[in-house]
């Protein structure tokens, strides 16, 4: 692929294109987007007019727009991997801290702007009494209530950090006594409630299970093994954040025996070849291995939820601890507008990626379509000419 | 005192190791991981009139005293006890035997035989992997007031303790007196 490796020759083209937009329209329909143009019943010749007819059409807008956008975002990068991640990483790495701190700030600033607001309402309650406008009062009384809220919100997020911060609650005691597994004694790993609303570790509760019985350790009412597999996600992600050190440490103790275990038998399956369609496998066979890694995660990249696992680096470098530190930290992303931005961003990655044909193999077929449709342009506009009463 | 004759059980195949017969406690299993655990939360946390801790170094072999309760014919007597853990505990296999408590102080008790095993529904098929040592504890204190009639190893004390109380009471604690101090 021309993509994954450092190619400077790669920019190049992409100019040309942006400033011949004549050529532009004529490559502009994709072999895909012409099969479905006949489905739909429109020969060539009808979506060429349509596009001649309509020729400054939003999209097309769009589509500069985004090419203007591109450079100036990435100074002279070589791969479009790194480029990706560049423009990611401010974003979703960089962002929850930017986030404390403004939160931080902002906080300071409210207080400051509280108090003053308190004062100017005061001021306006005096003048109020002196001059009995009622509707400097009421505007007064509101900010009061609105200050007043603002504090007791401010009361709250301190309170939350103070404990997000400090890991020595009084009731922490009492905490681990309660999230901790009746069967190991230990904090729960992985916590699986029954029916019966009883949690243990989901490994404890499955060996019991197996040997002791299909009933409740705590209190022996049946359980069922299909529903004992599954992981109570709220307590668990409660417990990470509570015992962060003790889960870290079973986390690696787990790993250990694991990679024991799975030496022995044989080795892992190559990662996620099934996504992979009949032309890449076809490429990567070509490749060598380290490649492959890259064009899968370039591949996966694509899609928009598995592009945010590697936002931290390669995969299988990362390791656990980084994982959690990455879901920490998804956790405080603000969500949606982020999630859609980077949604949009990749969507038009992937557009840009069709029209500008980078892969090799299609340039024999574009060129093939640009002839046609040159000699269909030239044909519609030479039945326009002489279909005009003159 | 009898030896420890049911310390090698649980011990498995361990005693080429260097002479020590059971599992080293550097290899941390989850059962030997569970045991530790306990031991903490009792030496942290004791039962009351209870006390229970390894016999040597062998993790899977403890002893245990309980005074007999205020109330009861077995008061003011201390009774040992020898407890000896599967090696899959806290998984133990209901049908087989798991958990083993004996007494090493004799005592006149219906739930208890001429061995000293102690015959108790959560050591057999009531067990479960979420009991740990001192509520076993506390279930056998428990039989010292309430003597679980529905299955007696010995039923003679059993009837008698049905048909005549203060007799009964009175041979338990004369057996007390004479063993248990």
């Amino acid at each position: 692929m021309l993509t994954n490796e450092p190619n400077p020759e790669k920019s190049p083209p992409k100019e040309p294109e942006a400033s011949e937009n004549g050529e532009k329209i004529e490559s502009m329909f994709s072999p895909g987007f012409r099969s479905v143009a006949a489905m739909a019943g429109w020969d060539e010749e009808a979506i060429l007019v349509a596009s001649l007819v309509v020729e400054d059409t939003p999209d097309r807008d769009f589509k500069q727009k985004k090419r203007s956008d591109l450079p100036s975002k990435t100074p002279p990068s070589n791969s479009r991997r790194k480029r990706r991640a560049q423009k990611r990483s401010p974003v979703l790495v960089a962002m929850p801290v930017l986030d404390l701190g403004e939160d931080e700030t902002s906080t300071k600033e409210n207080t400051n702007t509280d108090e003053q607001k308190k004062a100017e309402s005061e001021k306006k309650m005096i003048e109020s009494k002196t001059n009995t406008n009622e509707e400097k009062k009421a505007e007064s009384e509101k900010k009061m209530i609105e200050s007043k809220t603002n504090n007791g919100e401010e009361k709250k997020t301190g309170e939350k950090e103070l404990t997000a911060s400090s890991s020595t609650l009084p009731c922490m005691d009492r905490l681990r006594e309660e999230l901790s597994c009746a069967i190991c004694l230990e904090i729960c790993f992985e916590p699986s409630t029954t029916a019966c609303g009883h949690s243990f570790c989901k490994k404890c509760l499955r060996s019991a299970a197996e040997k002791c019985g299909k009933r409740c350790p705590k209190c022996r009412q049946l359980i069922s093994n299909g529903r004992s597999c599954t992981v109570n996600t709220v307590l668990w992600n409660t417990i990470q954040l509570l015992f962060p050190q003790e889960i870290e440490a079973r986390k690696a103790t787990a790993k250990a025996s694991n990679s024991r275990e799975t030496d022995h038998k044989s080795p892992p399956p190559p990662r996620g070849i099934s996504h992979y369609n009949v032309r890449n496998r076809s490429i990567q066979a070509l490749n060598s291995p380290e490649d492959e890694r890259i064009q899968s995660t370039r591949r996966v990249g694509n899609t928009y939820h598995e592009g945010r696992n590697h936002i931290v680096g390669p995969p299988g470098i990362a390791s656990r601890g980084d994982e959690v530190n990455v879901r920490r930290r998804r956790r405080r992303v603000p969500g949606q507008d982020e999630d859609a931005a980077l949604a949009l961003r990749l969507q038009r990655e992937e557009f840009m990626e069709v029209f500008r044909g980078s892969d090799d193999q299609y340039n024999g077929s574009v060129s093939l379509a640009r002839e046609n449709l040159r000699a269909m342009a030239s044909r519609a506009m030479n039945i326009r000419i002489r279909g005009r009463p003159s | 005192m009898s030896t420890m004759n049911s310390g090698g059980m649980s011990a498995g195949g361990g005693s080429s190791r260097g002479g020590r017969s059971w599992p080293s406690t550097t290899s941390v299993s989850s059962s030997g991981k569970r045991i530790q655990k306990e031991m903490a939360d009792l030496n942290m946390d004791p039962p009351s009139d209870c006390s229970a801790g390894p016999k040597g170094d062998n993790l899977y072999h403890w002893v245990a005293t309980i005074i007999g309760p205020p109330g009861t014919p077995y008061q003011g007597g201390i009774f040992f006890l020898d407890i000896t853990f599967p090696s899959d505990y806290p998984f133990n296999p209901p049908k087989k035997s798991g958990l083993q408590v004996v007494f090493k102080t004799r005592i006149y008790h219906c739930n208890v035989d001429s061995t000293g095993t102690v015959s108790l529904d959560i050591l057999k098929d009531g067990w479960s992997p979420a009991l740990t040592i001192s509520k076993v504890l506390l279930a056998v204190r428990s039989i010292f007031t309430t003597p679980d009639q529905c299955n007696p190893v010995i039923p003679g004390i059993s009837r008698l303790y049905l048909a005549d109380r203060a007799k009964h009471d009175e041979l338990a604690a004369e057996w007390t007196l004479r063993f248990a101090r």
